[in-house]
């Protein structure tokens, strides 16, 4: 699925119920932003408009449109910043925050894991622990999510290989529309970009960490 | 103590929100759509299809169709001519286990954003056979609650602003709070405690036209607790609880005004602000905090605890999300510790079977008993968990999950933003419910907090040190029609003769700990103080009776077979019993229980007295006593409690004559002993003759359990 998003400086009519921007949050580009799901190439007055297109199975399901959290108002963002906006990142979001790896997302590719990513791979008890404790253990894993270089999915998929700050290697393959990264972990909304960074949202965990999910403490009772 | 970010920075902010919001333009509320105008029904075709906005979500309600097993509901984006501006979508399945009444099927749509304008339609299905559509109904739902030309109404939380893209950070959280403090008379912000990493955790304390001015006063209007976000990986109560906390400060509705004016609502949003901040689960030590409720190690449940006895809350919603796909909306748990008080569950079952139930089945929330997976065994009695320990504090109260997950029932949300938003208003909606039950039962949950209280100041019943009481199964809404798991108490962790008290050694109740963050925990004096325990000193020691208000907490603590202790003391049986002839002269520490005394009872200079459902058919008199405990028992004869150097109790008492307590000191830790702890506790007795209260350092307290006299209430007791 495709989200295409119009830069003009006319809001349409249809657009303009949802206005409510955050102040201090970096969020005044919304009121000039607009178009939503469709395909259109330009707007009525013939502006030529510069598209930012994100691609993938969940992309319907996040921010989108004028919508905070869209991809154009993350455009200007550092990645540290633009992952706050995505609201299936929250656990990597505050992995990020946990291991102080904000200044290393700045001319990478982060392959960032979704919630349910991060719950299918660690118990709430070791996630925990990785949050508050074994942060170097985290910060290590969090690495070999970066690629090296700020790379579309379809560069990715063109290299065949990238190399990982954590100096590892992926491989990387076109599966439909989608890349795959590795055996298992496959993108399922990418091409956010960030400030010389790009963010692709994947659906596994990378790296070497063992699986702890899959018992009674998955989803702890209150 | 109190709580103030600096306001410089934060309300360029807020104002900023303010003019963004100013700049919506104004929306028509949800008109129920013209249903009217459908045309000759297709066979099976849901007709009557209504829509009622609610904060956050739309309550539809259709006609049931003979046959039917489920429903889809769909919904579609529409400009304000009706036209669709996206496609169709189903976001519902209704199925029969949703409610109580499911011949009249209703279903709270939520997920979108707040304002934005629909259409929705509703389908039988026969199996996997899907029937025709129903017509269409149209409606704007509602905008965010609060005018945005109302100062304090037109506050937005960053939740609310990034439309659940973004979780409301703990400074923005802060700012907010602060703003709402200055701008309404109806709030005071108080700091309750800090975290592990020395964040605040504030409460939110209202009450109309503005909140009582201290604990004391707080506690005299039977408030009621929402604890919003315990994990600090669940945030989605915490979010409603803003929210409900704006509505609360601003709003005009004048029911909703007249029960503030007859009660406080605390709301504490982050008692783990460590955790929120860090979206792990436990505080910043790793400490699950719902695992400490009655252990106390962390300065977090500390700060709770302390609020709990100071604040006296009778009700209480306690909120999470919950990670079981195949649930209800918003599964609950009463309070099921088998040492709870019957009434105290009674009034928690009647509060979530009675009301959430009916009233989820009106707005089409799937409120639903938590732990009902089969073969679940999750939501049973330990009291180390809020719910119970609340519930052993004669709380009546009620856990409340967020489904984490849309689940089949909800398929369009995919842990995004509509899955954020649909949690949030469903929390909302619970909460606010809350407060209408608490407000509509205050006179039922009052006289079951005041029975629950002689309750266990009598000391009497076995005491259970693991297991619950059952929780029955109903057709609907029980998911899987299976009960939450039974648990019933097994006979080794059953005391069938309580102690009297237990005792403890200097060491064990003033020594050093290392049970609490880095290694260093607070003592045992100190978490007991924090419960509100009335503890007596004697010369070799430190003695908790068991006939005070939270005596089904008290093994759970302190015995030798406690499952989650804190210190194995040591256990004091009764030591007079059956009839007794003649006057009785008490050194040292007595326990009286279940006896008659036919005499006078003297109680020595320093000596304790602990006396349960005993007769006693002389006076009472104890001068310079360590500590007097009196409950449950008839005295045919004046009671006279004099420079007691220790704890007074004296709870659910006939007395032939009347009482005079003088002089009792202040006892318990010096920096609480001025407070509740430190008064003597006079409560539910019946009295034929006066009740005097002289020169006793801390006014005597009734716990808001009155006493009944017949003679006339004097001096320090003129008020309870
Ligand atoms: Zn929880």
């Amino acid at each position: 699925m495709t989200d295409v998003f119009l830069d003009t400086m006319r809001p349409t009519p249809r657009r303009v119920r949802r206005a409510g921007p955050a102040a201090g949050l970096a969020l005044a580009t919304l009121l000039a932003v607009t178009g939503c799901t469709g395909g259109d190439a330009t707007d009525g007055d013939g502006i030529t408009p510069v598209a930012f297109t994100v691609t993938g199975p969940l992309c319907a399901e996040l921010p989108a449109g004028t919508e905070p959290g869209n991809p154009e108002s993350l455009a200007g963002m550092p990645a540290d910043q633009a992952v706050q906006w995505i609201p299936v990142l929250t656990t990597f979001d505050a992995a990020v925050r946990a291991t102080g790896l904000a200044g290393e997302l700045t001319g990478v590719t982060v392959l960032a894991p979704t919630d349910d990513a991060f719950a299918e791979k660690f118990s709430r008890t070791n996630l925990d622990e990785l949050l508050l404790h074994d942060t170097d253990e985290l910060r290590e894993l969090l690495r070999e999510h970066l690629v090296t270089a700020p790379m579309s999915v379809a560069e990715m998929v063109a290299a065949g290989t990238v190399k990982t700050v954590a100096e590892g290697e992926l491989t990387v393959t076109a599966q439909g529309s989608v890349a795959r990264f590795g055996n298992e972990a496959e993108t399922v909304c990418a091409d956010y970009q960030a400030t010389n960074a790009r963010i692709h949202v994947i659906d596994h965990v990378l790296g070497s960490l063992p699986t702890t999910a899959g018992g009674e403490d998955d989803h702890p009772y209150h | 103590m109190r709580y103030r970010r600096t306001k410089a920075g934060v309300f360029s902010s807020l104002l900023a929100a303010i003019l963004a919001v100013t700049a919506l333009p104004a929306l028509a509320h949800g008109k129920p759509a013209a249903t009217a105008l459908q045309m000759q029904a297709e066979p099976n075709q849901v007709q009557n299809v209504t829509v009622v906005q609610g904060d956050g979500y739309a309550t539809l309600a259709w006609t049931h169709v003979d046959g039917a097993t489920d429903y889809q509901i769909e919904r579609t984006p529409v400009a304000e001519d009706g036209s669709a501006t996206g496609n169709g979508v189903i976001v519902g399945l209704w199925r029969p286990n949703r409610q109580i009444n499911n011949d009249k099927p209703t279903f709270a749509d939520a997920g979108f954003a707040p304002g934005d304008r629909f259409q929705w339609r509703v389908r039988a299905r026969f199996g996997t056979e899907a029937q025709p559509y129903s017509a269409a109904v149209v409606g704007t739902t509602k905008p965010h609650w609060g005018d945005p030309n109302i100062p304090g109404q037109n506050l937005r939380t960053q939740w609310e602003q990034t439309l659940g893209a973004q979780y409301t950070s703990d400074v923005n959280e802060y700012a907010y709070t602060a703003a709402i403090d200055e701008l309404s008379d109806r709030v005071r912000v108080t700091e309750i405690g800090r975290t592990v990493l020395n964040r605040p955790i504030n409460m939110f304390i209202i009450g109309y036209p503005k909140p009582p001015a201290t604990p004391e006063a707080v506690a005299a209007t039977s408030p009621l607790v929402v604890n919003c976000n315990v994990h600090g990986n669940e945030p989605g109560d915490r979010e409603a609880c803003f929210i409900m906390a704006r509505q609360l400060a601003f709003t005009q509705d004048r029911a909703t005004l007249n029960l503030l004016s007859k009660t406080t609502v605390l709301i504490v949003p982050t008692i783990n602000g460590d955790g929120r901040a860090a979206n792990s689960r436990g505080n910043s030590t790793g400490q699950d905090l719902n695992r400490d409720h009655s252990l106390i190690r962390q300065p977090e449940t500390q700060a709770f605890a302390e609020m709990v006895r100071d604040y006296r809350p009778i009700a209480g919603y306690d909120g999470h999300e919950y990670g079981n796909a195949n649930t209800g909306d918003l599964p609950m748990l009463s309070p099921r510790h088998a040492n709870v008080p019957q009434g105290i569950f009674d009034e928690s079952q009647d509060m979530i079977e009675g009301h959430m139930y009916t009233q989820g089945a009106k707005d089409g929330w799937w409120a639903c008993p938590y732990g009902c997976t089969p073969g679940a065994t999750v939501g049973l009695g330990q009291e180390t968990i809020l719910r119970n320990t609340l519930g052993l504090k004669n709380v009546v109260n009620s856990l409340l999950e967020l489904r984490s997950s849309g689940g089949p029932t909800r398929p369009n949300e995919s842990n995004t933003a509509n899955n954020r938003r649909r949690k949030t208003y469903s929390g909302l909606w619970t909460f606010n419910q809350f407060f209408q039950y608490h407000g509509a039962q205050l006179k039922d949950l009052n006289k079951a907090r005041a029975e629950a209280i002689q309750f266990q100041s009598a000391n009497t019943g076995p005491i259970v040190l693991e297991g619950s009481r059952e929780i029955k199964a109903y057709p609907a809404p029980h998911p899987g029609e299976a009960p939450p798991p039974v648990d019933a108490p097994r006979e080794e962790n059953i005391l069938q003769h309580a102690p009297c008290a237990y005792k403890l050694t200097e060491e064990q109740y003033n020594g050093a700990r290392t049970d609490g963050p880095g290694g260093q925990g607070t003592t045992v004096a100190q978490r007991l103080a924090a419960h509100g325990w009335k503890v007596i000193k004697t010369n070799d020691g430190y003695i908790v009776p068991l006939s005070q208000p939270q005596r089904g907490l008290v093994p759970l603590l302190l015995d030798e077979q406690a499952v989650a202790g804190l210190v194995a003391a040591e256990r004091i049986m009764p030591t007079v019993t059956g009839t007794r002839k003649g006057a009785l002269t008490v050194s040292g520490v007595t326990c009286i229980a279940d006896a008659t005394v036919r005499g006078a009872i003297t109680v020595k200079k320093g000596a304790t007295l602990i006396a349960t459902g005993s007769t006693i058919n002389g006076l009472v008199n104890a001068d310079r006593a360590a500590g007097f405990v009196l409950t449950d028992s008839k005295v045919n004869a004046m009671v006279n409690v004099l420079n007691t150097a220790g704890p007074v109790i004296m709870v659910g008492n006939k007395i032939s004559g009347s009482v005079l307590v003088h002089g009792t000191k202040a006892s318990g830790p010096a920096n609480v002993a001025n407070g509740v702890i430190g008064a003597p506790l006079v409560a539910g007795n019946t009295l034929t003759g006066l009740l005097t209260c002289t020169s006793n350092a801390v006014t005597p307290v009734n716990l808001e359990t009155p006493n009944t006299v017949r003679g006339l209430k004097i001096g320090q007791c003129a008020r309870i």
